[in-house]
């Protein structure tokens, strides 16, 4: 083992900085390096994972910066700089958190840092914001798979129709096929119709089945990404970019602004019906604040046998297993 | 040491780890060649070897009520393409020798369609959800055992607060946040045996000289006092017959010294260089007589030290100076280690574009210790690149200082054969500084890749999902 260790493996006791130093690189098959000069494979066995890029320091305060001092919706600035918006908005957390710690003077694991980003690939904040476009950090618009649409299903179409990606949706949940004006009126605008499902209230999307078997209609991937407003930027410039290109960018920053607050008032209505739910009492001089909720007894709740785990308190003739031997005490969430 | 229990030789399994004997192990194994055995055995021995890496530290129970055989995936989906086409146009036609032949992917769809998605390398993806693992794999530990640890110490806060079991498992959004004492210790080089007996005789020098103040102070304190104003106005006299230049000529060398950095010098001959630099500093700076420029910002030290060495730029004007500084620093930051200029900007400033507050200041600092009439006329001139690497010197010494009560090597370096493992998976956010990490989502597969690092292929993970379908 040493002999290899002092021969071969000597390779890998230091790393050269900006670039990966990972095992592939002594086969060489394996030692080939992407379009950006990084050799990508940590293990020379697995071909199907490779190290992917992490945001450079610049980049991730270029994020915060938009987001927190510029007040840019994360949503814009997800599409601007190519990043996905769960990852904006942990950032601005991790940035909030790490200016705190600064603040209260605690000490920071700086050259840890520096030594990891020189290790790992990162994804640098470009001058040119074009780049963002062309290499983005990670796909913006990923669809995930829906267990509906595993199966294979043989489902044949007369020619004379559209079979559309809403068509689709209906086909693999079990849904009878639209009528044919509705599916003419939806095809008509598509924009409108998808901006109708996303921005509408979700109890409104139709159903099929009965009782336990009852499920949402499987919505078409146009509804399903994290930016169907995209789309209809897109087919904007398709029909009129080449001649009206600034239209087609107020058109953009209209829509978007419209997104913020449909997603501000949803988060507004969230807020007031767990008010509403919850009766909080602070009694004077304390430092605590109690919460209470009504219990429900329902459907959803205690279940229709009224053995329901969901609902609190004691019910009669339903024992309780929280001593018993195996139960996991481990908690499933941690609440911020 | 290696632990012989869970790291062998003769028979290698490989670990969730970063130690030297698990990379030998990873450099050694071949994909299996199952030949004549039965799919039984083919199951069995894909399974053992897999679960030796994912989740070793989980009992096998555990992991079999965890495992779910529904994999997530995602399709990348090209907004443009969608805009262009709503779908029917893929349907058209089907059936009726109407289909596209295939061709070379040059469309997303096409290229999408051409790719599989691995998604028996997503079996162990459940076991990515715990807490040590996530751990592990944000690499804030050397191990996944390692990991457990700090959790199990109390180390580790989720959203804040302190999560004492390992086996939690993470839900999207959460935070998860290691001490970054720990995390340094955990990723640093050990002390070597050296540095163990320095540490040693500095912790029994200080508790020595901690008796003996006390019993000076019993015994008269009034002598003491004298004798101390003494020795220090003796080593002031000593400072000051060395004239500016010599010392700053000195300095510059150390720091030049400091900041080349190749790999054959040893640490123990780079940590004497720092430390001597570290003491010449100082030396200068208590010149200065107020004690505040030793604790401020760097930029005030730096300005102090400039001013008290009576030190002055080459070029005249001073107005573009700001201007010229940066458009060197961003220079050298591309040139020669851009990555560490970058993490050394954040919270120095130095190296940001023109917008940065600090840098202006600097500038500002320079300014006036070139154009400060007091000064003398035959102070020597340094040209901008000596000016930046006595500042990365400074700058490094005060991120990285030498400090023998941490229980890692100081100045502060990775450990060796750490960058062999070195990565971060998508399904994480990370902010080293902090030692932070958002679990942002779970990991998923995509056509051609998956998200759950895994030193094995499909060649594995195959026969081991199938293991784990409980259809044997």
């Amino acid at each position: 083992m040493f002999k290899w260790l002092n021969a071969q493996g000597s390779e890998f006791k230091h790393h050269t900085p900006g670039e990966t130093n990972y095992l592939s690189k002594l086969d060489p098959k394996l030692n080939e390096k992407n379009a950006n000069g990084i050799l990508e494979k940590p293990f020379p066995l697995n071909l199907s994972f490779r190290s992917e890029p992490i945001l450079s320091e610049d980049l991730r305060n270029e994020i915060y910066n938009r987001v927190v001092r510029m007040q840019r919706s994360v949503r814009g600035v997800s599409v601007e700089l190519g990043v996905d918006m769960r990852r904006v908005a942990a950032v601005v957390r991790l940035v909030e958190l790490e200016n705190k710690m600064k603040e209260q003077g605690k000490s920071l694991a700086i050259p840890y840092a520096r030594a990891i980003h020189e290790m790992v690939p990162t994804t640098p904040l470009y001058d040119d914001a074009r780049e963002y476009r062309s290499n983005p950090h990670e796909n913006i618009n990923d669809l995930p798979v829906h267990r509906l649409t595993d199966p294979q299903i043989f489902y044949p179409v007369s020619e004379s129709r559209q079979f559309n990606r809403i068509d689709a949706g209906r086909a693999f949940s079990g849904a009878p096929a639209l009528l044919h004006r509705d599916a003419a009126r939806m095809a008509a605008e598509p924009d409108e119709t998808i901006r109708r499902i996303t921005q509408g209230d979700f109890r409104q999307i139709e159903t099929v089945g009965k009782g336990e078997d009852e499920q949402q209609v499987l919505l078409p991937a146009d509804a399903r990404i994290p930016h169907p407003h995209l789309i209809a930027n897109d087919r904007n410039r398709i029909s009129h970019g080449m001649t009206e290109p600034g239209l087609v960018r107020t058109k953009y920053y209209k829509r978007l602004d419209q997104e913020m607050e449909v997603d501000q008032k949803r988060k507004e209505r969230a807020q007031q019906r767990r008010e509403r739910t919850i009766h909080k009492v602070q009694p004077e001089n304390s430092r605590f604040e109690f919460r209470f909720r009504d219990a429900v007894v329902s459907a959803q709740t205690t279940g229709a046998n009224g053995r329901g785990s969901q609902a609190p308190g004691h019910r009669y003739g339903v024992p309780s297993y929280d001593r018993k031997k195996g139960q996991v005490k481990i908690p499933t969430r941690v609440k911020v | 040491m290696r632990n012989r229990a869970t790291t062998s030789l003769n028979k290698p399994k490989i670990r969730q780890s970063w130690s030297k004997y698990n990379l030998y192990n990873l450099s050694r194994i071949r994909p299996p060649h199952f030949g004549q055995r039965t799919f039984f055995q083919q199951k069995w021995a894909s399974k053992s070897m897999a679960r030796d890496y994912h989740g070793e530290q989980v009992p096998e129970k555990k992991w079999q009520r965890m495992f779910s055989p529904r994999m997530r995936s995602v399709v990348p989906m090209s907004s443009f393409e969608m805009a262009k086409d709503d779908g029917s146009s893929q349907s058209a036609g089907r059936g009726s020798g109407l289909d596209k032949k295939p061709g070379a992917p040059d469309t997303l769809e096409k290229f999408i369609r051409s790719r599989r998605v691995p998604y028996t390398q997503m079996t162990f993806a459940p076991l990515e959800r715990r807490l040590d693992t996530a751990i592990f794999r944000a690499m804030f530990a050397s191990s996944a055992r390692q990991a457990r640890q700090f959790v199990v110490h109390g180390a580790v806060t989720v959203n804040g607060k302190p999560m004492r079991y390992p086996g939690y498992l993470l839900n999207p959004g959460d935070m998860f946040q290691v001490e970054p004492e720990r995390v340094m210790y955990a990723t640093g080089a050990p002390k070597d045996r050296n540095e163990r007996r320095q540490t040693r005789a500095a912790r029994k020098e200080k508790a020595a000289a901690k008796e003996a103040e006390e019993a000076a102070e019993e015994a008269a304190s009034t002598e003491e006092a004298k004798d101390e104003t003494k020795g220090e106005a003796k080593e002031e006299a000593a400072v000051e017959t060395e004239s500016p230049r010599e010392t700053l000529t000195a300095l510059l060398a150390q720091a030049k010294n400091i900041m080349s950095r190749s790999k054959d010098v040893l640490p123990a001959k780079r940590k004497q260089e720092l430390r001597g630099f570290q003491k010449a500093v100082r030396r200068i700076l208590s010149r200065s007589g107020s004690s505040t420029v030793l604790t401020t910002n760097l930029e005030e030290q730096f300005a102090e030290l400039t001013t008290l060495l009576k030190a002055k730029r080459a070029e005249k004007p001073s107005d573009s100076k700001a201007k010229e500084e940066n458009g060197e620093n961003s220079e050298e930051a591309t040139a020669e280690k851009p990555s560490t200029e970058n993490s050394a900007s954040e919270d120095v400033a130095g190296k940001a574009p023109e917008n940065s507050p600090i840098t202006t200041q600097l500038a500002e600092a320079f300014r006036q210790a070139t154009q400060n009439p007091e000064q003398d006329v035959d102070a020597s001139e340094l040209t901008d690149h000596e000016f930046e690497v006595l500042r990365r010197a400074l700058i490094q010494m005060r991120d990285n200082p030498i400090d023998s009560t941490k229980p890692y090597a100081t100045p502060w370096r990775p450990r060796e054969y750490m960058s062999a493992f070195a990565m971060i998976p998508r399904y994480l956010e990370v902010n080293h500084n902090i030692c932070a990490a958002v679990y942002l989502r779970h990991p998923v597969a995509r056509p051609g890749w998956t998200e759950v690092p895994s030193p094995f292929g499909e060649a594995t993970h195959t026969p081991a999902f199938l293991w784990y379908l409980r259809r044997r």
